[in-house]
């Protein structure tokens, strides 16, 4: 699998709604040893939206410093975007990922800036 | 301890590739996820580069052509992106810092290809500076 697999795929619930598309996919760094970059990048989750210019800028994190109307903009712009962790993900499909999740339960794709 | 926290588009994708010695060796266009033997999370295995790559980040027609002229510069088991293995990446800052050199890089395949077979034949080629 490719990361370009699963940006842009729609996300689906069991329900059929849709959360959007993703936009990013969130990465940390605490799986096994690989060479010397120590320990490896596992998946964690994906971020969604319908929008997806204020996450691909990185706005969507809090401690990003910016202008504040441009933060205000694209807090407005990616206000639908979602986070679903790795595990709620059940298939991965050409066209669409579907979760296990209802899209109402998502949280807000917001984290600690450590990146 | 909790690890480093990333969003791969944001703070991998399109990000430059440098060699050990400093040296220029291409960019981020595409991660190779491994889900493990024993199953849980995918893991970035390797990052995945050059017009191979590419094509399907364009996407459409486009990319399709992208990939299909890639993958004609190159034959059998070449027709794949050029694949570097997480083990020689060193560091992730602003650029993404590796402990091989270039030459040893998969992403340096297709420049020499194109290098010796297009480049070498052009009239007046041999007066290029190294």
């Amino acid at each position: 699998m490719r990361l370009t697999d699963l940006l842009g795929v729609e996300v689906i619930d069991q329900e059929g709604r849709s959360a959007g598309q993703v936009h990013d996919v969130r990465l940390v760094q605490d799986g096994p040893l690989v060479g010397g970059f120590g320990a490896s990048l596992r998946v964690a989750g994906l971020v969604v939206g319908g929008r997806g210019i204020g996450a691909r800028l990185g706005y969507q994190r809090r401690k990003v410093r910016g202008p504040w109307l441009v933060k205000l903009l694209f807090h407005w712009l990616s206000r639908d975007g979602r986070y679903v962790e790795w595990d709620r993900v059940q298939t991965v499909q050409p066209d669409r990922i579907l979760i296990s999740v209802p899209i109402g339960d998502l949280s807000r794709p917001e984290t600690p800036e450590s990146g | 301890m909790a690890g480093r926290v990333l969003d791969a588009g944001l703070h991998l994708l399109d990000r430059q590739l440098v060699d050990r010695d400093g040296r220029l060796a291409g960019k981020v266009d595409d991660l190779e996820l491994t889900i493990p033997d024993g199953g849980g999370p995918p893991l970035v295995t390797a990052i995945l580069a050059g017009p191979g790559a590419l094509g399907r980040r364009i996407g459409g027609r486009l990319g399709a052509w992208v990939e299909a002229v890639a993958n004609r510069l190159r034959s059998g088991e070449d027709r794949r992106p050029s694949r570097i293995s997480f083990a020689v990446v060193k560091r992730i800052g602003s650029a993404i810092e590796l402990s091989a050199p270039k030459a040893e890089l998969e992403t340096d395949r297709l420049e020499a290809w194109t290098r010796d077979h297009i480049i070498a034949h052009l009239p007046g080629a041999g007066d290029a500076p190294d």
